[in-house]
């Protein structure tokens, strides 16, 4: 897409005329100013009364005018006084601003009072090495006010159009958003967010130029803001919205050319480019190491983890994403860093080379949102894959505690691209999910008649838990280490702390302490009540807000599987224990089951807590929250026990 | 003066060269104990070459021994228009003190730096955006700047930079070429400390040897507070165009307000026209103020822009009055211009701002310290405080943002150090009362009253303005150990005038209480319950501060459901200490279940060898405030 020679839309000069029939710039009215709170959401600190935005071609580039009116309600609203326009800055060649204007209207005594920015309180500055920021804050803010601006952004990059954000943290009252191209350069419109609407798409002769143009227009009213809940993937996937791709360039006798439709052409349009096709072939400067590291080994699976690991080894990842080489094969393995590209490509090329069937994965992580459609634009990101034995292992050896098929929970958001050239196959793969963790947790307790507790604690993480446990213990020593666990098991004295299997990307994590615990029992009167818990239970429901419009994502699934005894002090008798129950999510998403026994003065309790899938659907929302809303009610059930007076059991007790 | 430059820069070249086997495997165990990384040698080289000419050379090698530590090996320098990088570099070596990697000035890249709320400021950095491949390394940066801004000599020289980094080597030198350039020195927290003052008559030179890193504490004093360092003054020196000689507050005072405070206070005459008409009827300076405060806290907004001078130098009242918006200093000396124009005097003020109380040096006057600007109005014989950047706070409250620290307050006539109004004790007073009812469900609904003064004010009031949302989350998260919680209606009144913040909240809660067959329990203590006992140290080296303390006192009442008997009730408790004092009853009244709490913590500095001590204390108390009463069927 690059390619394709920018002096064809060179040619072509367009100019706009369309004005918007209401909000014309300036006039604001009393009534307007007057209103002290947004009537669909009286919440809302601020809201967005009009936008009005048009896209076009001129001379050359790509212009975006910007109209904006906004009503301050609060204090807590003025931060939307400040505008950031954030700009490309290529290098070569940057998107610049110009013709801002801005002005604030407050009301004196019925009338109108304006104030214009001053062109001197326009602040530019270099955001980083790609962007430049303009800012602007608008003068004499106070609640109540309507601050209205305007400008216009002038971009050499043709072919990137921006989305078009309708939705936003404060809700927008009306706006109208146009898009005007050439006919025959056809954009993919992509709709996203959970309200629909359309667009009126009109052809409009532009008599200067002797060429059509394709009007897409789109009017919104009443935009709910979008806010904020925990356990998303990424809010942008849910922000309403439209997403523009050129697909094709269709002008009958001057050029006709095809450009990304399905994701196999996407995949096909990867594999040919010179860093899938030839680079990664370009595998010489291995021989040495390589050889003498897999040098005896003939399993494939027992290879591929050699290379796995090395690369993990050799390499640091430079933080920055990406689907195409930044450095390169050779000077990845010199300089022993790279982007994500350079490390797991040459993983892959280090797979090919031990003659493992390997093969990389282009896909979007999860902070760069889902792709709604087949698009090169939007994949960041690729990883590695291999096939043995028809078995699907993938790789990820930017992140120091990935293992095999245990990516980054970020990498786990859409599936991927297979690139394979070798066999011609590119496809979307659906299948990259995290296999469920299994926690198995063994906790012993000793309870005295004074109702403190001591006792053992001994548990095992796989997959996802291990990552993220060895994520978070990393460069802590056990004395740090025991203060964080104390400080998450609220009440317990940690002693003989022990952790296994941390400092390596394999394998599970074990972890065992020793404990005294005083908070998990009640005396009262002759009665002991006991949490058999302990300080394992779950506090705290994560879903508090009654209805939800998103997905619930709990990054991967798990079974945890609780196992207590705890011995009970002599001369005491259990009186009653908790009911044992089970319980399920709907379409097999979960189960809970709490089952509790006492023989021979010891009382154990199981308890499995099963989550199938990684992502809910905010249909069972509902469900869900009961779901946690009655097992943190029946963790926190108590079991009595009351002190064994008529000498028939526990006759041991008595006689001292 | 040449000769001697060239000599002092060989000089580091030597010292450079011989310390280059940084070979990590060398260092001492204590260096690396409780540390992320180790500063093996760090040298500040100041040369006072005239009252408006210095250079500053600094030349730091890091150890860092693990991601951790990455935030410690600063591969930046900061600049603005006043202060020029000269040269700058930066070496990297691998773990054996092999260097790996060399970068010139041109390698490195420039920025703005600045942060997130603000619009603008000139000030820049140059920064290398290194990548650390393997740990332990280490990074040696070399820099020089030069200005002629004398006055902005490098006021505190830490001999440990942060918790969790010690220090190999430490060399402070500051050459002077005349003896009135000579600044003053003074050793802060040096207690124990290895080292050597090596000052000749034409320099000062410090070196300090092997100082171990902290780990820090809960409820340690800030770093600052505990931190050895050398603290840096000059007395004859230049700053952005201004000559100065400081030998205490008062001279400062006075050098401040004439040359970068006086003249900003004019106002066109239609701003001093509605301010005069908006107090015409009162004749009181205090309430003169409390109007003039309150237009400003609904006529302006906080907005930073730092140009030129803009560091100290307040922007003038006519520009913050036409776009009304400014950062603290412009909004300060806006209201003391306003202030003014109606006849009140008010005094502009350098505080350190921030909840932990950071005061100024009383005998070490210079323009480094603060972090704030706040206005002190005299009224009767004391001083009325107010920040102006604050829309929301009470006129004359502060909150725990500028409370009870050394500030220095400019008077026209000269300076003076003052403390601020303190809040303390039962001054962060809080008070609630409710009423619920317990259903045979184990349900509860009921309403509570709280009223809350003091810092317990200032940490609640601001809920107010939030959405309905935010006030919903802030209620669910705050009472967060009652599952089920709803919050049916919530009502809010702020006495600005006697500081003083009331919440009545209705809430319901299903399955409060835990059935067991015929019996319930529940915690009476529903509403104010201790949850977080800080963490437990193996061996505490720190000591520990209650800054401000509080007192809360509860008062509930819960009816029991029809049907059920109280069967048992817990003890009362009364436990008295140096920390505090808690008593909490539980009682049958009228039918009722009655609980009475009263907690108090005393503001407080204590030896290590009481946080044990304290944490047990606390300890108790979350247990007692969970204690539970049992009801029993009687049908």
């Amino acid at each position: 897409m690059i390619n394709l020679k920018i002096n064809l839309l060179a040619l072509l000069l367009m100019c706009s005329t369309f004005y918007g029939q209401d909000y014309e710039f300036g006039e604001v009215s009393v009534e307007e100013l007057k209103e002290n709170k947004y009537p669909l959401d009286e919440d809302a600190d601020a809201a967005v009364l009009f936008r009005y935005q048009n896209t076009y071609y001129l001379s050359g580039n790509l212009v975006t005018e910007i109209r904006e009116r906004i009503k301050i309600y609060s204090k807590e609203g003025f931060q939307h006084a400040t505008e950031y326009i954030n700009l490309f800055d290529g290098r070569s060649s940057e998107e610049t601003v110009g013709r801002i204007k801005a002005i604030t209207y407050n009301l004196d005594n019925n009338k109108i009072v304006t104030s214009e920015l001053d062109k001197e309180q326009i602040f530019k500055s270099q955001l980083s090495y790609n962007y430049k920021q303009v800012k602007f804050t608008m003068p004499n803010v106070k609640e109540g006010s309507v601050v209205e601006f305007s400008y216009k952004i002038t971009s050499p990059f043709i072919w990137n159009l921006d989305d078009f954000r309708f939705q936003r943290d404060i809700p927008v009252k009306e706006i109208e958003a146009e898009i005007r191209t050439p006919k025959g350069f056809n954009f993919k419109k992509t709709h996203r967010g959970y309200f629909a609407f359309r667009p009126t798409i009109e052809t409009k002769r532009d008599a200067r130029m002797g060429m059509d143009m394709v009007v897409n227009t789109y009017k919104l009213s009443n935009i709910p803001a979008l806010k904020d809940e925990p356990l998303v993937d990424n809010m942008n996937n849910y922000r309403a919205g439209v997403m523009f791709e050129l697909v094709s360039i269709d002008i009958p006798g001057v050029l006709t050319k095809s450009y990304s439709h399905s994701w196999e052409d996407v995949a096909k349009n990867i594999g040919s480019s010179t860093d899938y096709k030839k680079e990664l072939d370009k595998t010489k400067s291995f021989d040495d190491d390589l050889d003498i590291l897999i040098a005896g080994e003939s399993d494939k699976l027992k290879k591929a983890k050699i290379l796995f690991k090395h690369v993990k080894e050799r390499t640091e990842w430079n933080g920055v994403d990406g689907k195409y080489f930044q450095h390169g094969l050779k000077k990845t393995l010199k300089e022993k860093k790279g982007n994500a590209a350079d490390i797991n490509l040459l993983l892959v090329a280090m797979l090919r080379y031990a003659g493992i069937n390997a093969n990389p994965i282009v896909l979007s992580t999860k902070d760069n949102s889902i792709p709604f459609f087949p698009t090169l634009e939007r994949l960041n990101y690729v990883i590695a894959h291999a096939k043995i034995d028809d078995k699907d292992y993938y790789m990820d050896a930017t992140d120091e505690f990935s293992n095999i098929n245990v990516l980054p929970i970020k990498d786990y958001n859409w599936g991927g691209l297979l690139i394979d050239n070798n066999n011609k196959v590119w496809k979307h793969i659906y299948s990259i999910k995290p296999q469920k963790a299994l926690n198995r947790y063994s906790l012993k307790a000793n309870l005295t008649a004074d109702g403190s507790m001591s006792g053992k604690y001994m548990a095992r993480y796989t997959n996802h838990s291990a990552y993220v446990f060895r994520n978070k213990a990393k460069d802590k020593d056990d004395e740090t280490q025991i203060t964080n666990r104390e400080s998450t098991f609220s009440g317990v004295e940690i002693d003989e702390y022990l952790v296994k299997n941390i400092d390596t990307h394999e394998g599970p994590v074990v972890e065992s302490f020793d404990y005294e615990f005083e908070e998990g029992v009640d005396i009262i009167g002759d009665k002991m009540y006991l949490t058999p818990t302990l300080f394992l239970k779950t506090d705290e429901n994560p879903f508090k807000l009654e209805k939800r419009e998103f997905p619930v994502d709990f990054g991967f699934p798990v079974i945890d599987k609780y196992r207590f005894e705890i011995s009970i002090p002599e001369g005491y008798v259990v009186e009653s224990l908790p009911k044992p129950i089970a319980m399920a999510l709907p379409e097999e998403l979960g189960k809970f089951k709490y089952v509790i026994d006492n023989k021979n003065g010891k009382i154990t309790l199981s308890i499995t807590f099963d989550l199938n899938k990684a992502i809910v659907s905010s249909l069972h929302y509902g469900a869900l929250k009961e779901y946690f809303n009655q097992i943190i009610t029946k963790e926190t059930e108590q079991v009595v026990l009351s002190k064994n007076t008529d000498g028939t059991a526990n006759s041991t007790g008595k006689g001292r | 003066m040449r000769l001697l430059f060239i000599l002092s820069s060989l000089l580091i070249y030597f010292i450079s060269s011989a310390q280059a086997q940084y070979q990590t495997s060398l260092l001492d165990a204590a260096l690396t104990k409780n540390a992320n990384a180790v500063v093996r040698f760090d040298e500040l080289h100041v040369s006072l070459n005239s009252k408006n000419s210095m250079s500053i050379q600094r030349s730091r090698v890091v150890t860092v021994l693990n991601e951790s530590g990455n935030k410690y090996a600063m591969p930046y320098v900061g600049y603005d228009n006043g202060r020029k990088v000269k040269d700058i570099s930066l070496i990297i070596y691998d773990k054996e003190g092999k260097v790996v990697d060399k970068f010139r000035k041109k390698d490195f890249k420039d920025a703005s730096a600045v942060d997130g709320s603000t619009l603008y400021s000139d000030s820049r950095v140059k920064y290398y955006p290194y990548m650390p491949i393997d740990y332990p390394y280490s990074m040696e940066l070399v820099y020089e700047l030069s200005t002629s801004n004398t006055g902005e000599i490098p006021a505190v020289w830490p001999l440990l930079e942060d918790f969790m980094i010690s220090t190999e080597k430490s060399r402070l030198v500051i050459e002077y070429a005349s003896p009135q350039l000579k600044p003053i020195i003074k050793e802060k927290n040096f207690d124990g400390i290895d080292f050597k003052n090596l000052s000749t008559d034409t320099s000062l030179v410090y070196l300090a040897e092997n100082i171990a890193a902290f780990k820090n504490e809960s409820y340690s004093p800030s770093f600052g507070k505990i931190a050895p360092q050398l603290l840096i003054r000059p007395v004859n020196f230049h700053y952005e165009g201004y000559d100065a000689t400081i030998n205490d507050w008062n001279d400062l005072g006075i050098w401040m307000h004439k040359n970068l405070l006086s003249k900003r206070d004019e106002l066109p005459v239609g701003t001093k026209e509605i301010v005069k008409n908006l107090v015409k009827n009162e004749t009181d300076d205090l309430e003169k103020a409390k109007i003039v405060y309150k237009y400003v806290q609904e006529n302006t907004r906080y907005i930073s822009v730092q140009v030129g001078i803009g560091g100290i130098q307040p922007i003038s009242a006519i520009e913050v009055d036409r776009v009304k918006y400014g950062d603290c200093k412009g909004l300060s000396n806006y209201t003391k211009a306003l202030l003014k124009a109606v006849g009140v005097d008010a005094y502009y003020v350098h505080v350190e701002a921030g909840s932990d109380k950071i005061g100024f040096e009383e005998d070490f006057p210079n323009l480094a310290q603060g972090n704030h600007v706040i206005l002190a109005i005299p009224y009767q014989g004391k001083y009325f405080w107010i920040d102006c950047t604050s829309q929301i706070h009470p006129f004359g409250f502060i909150g725990d943002f500028t409370d009870d620290r050394t500030v220095f307050v400019i008077k026209p006539d000269g300076g003076e150090l003052v403390k601020t109004t303190s809040y303390l004790n039962n001054e962060n007073y809080q008070k609630s009362k409710a009423n619920c009812d317990l259903d045979s469900d184990g349900g509860i609904t009921g309403e509570i009253i709280i009223q809350s003064k003091g810092i317990q004010y200032d940490n609640k009031f601001g809920i107010e303005t939030q959405s309905d949302d935010t006030i919903k989350k802030y209620y669910k998260n705050y009472w967060g150990t009652i599952n089920n919680l709803d919050i049916e209606t919530y009502q809010f009144s702020n006495e600005m005038e006697t500081v003083e913040f009331i919440e009545d909240v209705q809430i319901n809660a299903r399955k409060y209480a835990s059935k067991n067959g015929e019996r319930i329990l529940f915690a009476p203590n529903i509403f104010n319950r201790l949850k977080n006992v800080p963490p437990r140290y193996q061996n505490r080296k720190l000591p520990f501060e209650i800054q401000r303390g509080f007192l809360d006192e509860d008062e509930y009442f819960i009816a029991i459901p029809q049907g059920y008997v109280l069967e048992s009730i817990p003890e009362p408790i009364d436990i008295q200490n140096q920390f505090g004092s808690y008593r909490i009853s539980i009682e049958e009244f009228d039918g009722k279940v009655k609980l009475t709490r009263k907690l108090a913590i005393n503001q407080g500095h204590y030896p290590k060898e009481n946080y044990k001590e304290y944490r047990s204390f606390l300890k108790q108390i979350t247990k007692y405030d969970a204690s539970k009463v049992v009801l029993k069927s009687n049908i």
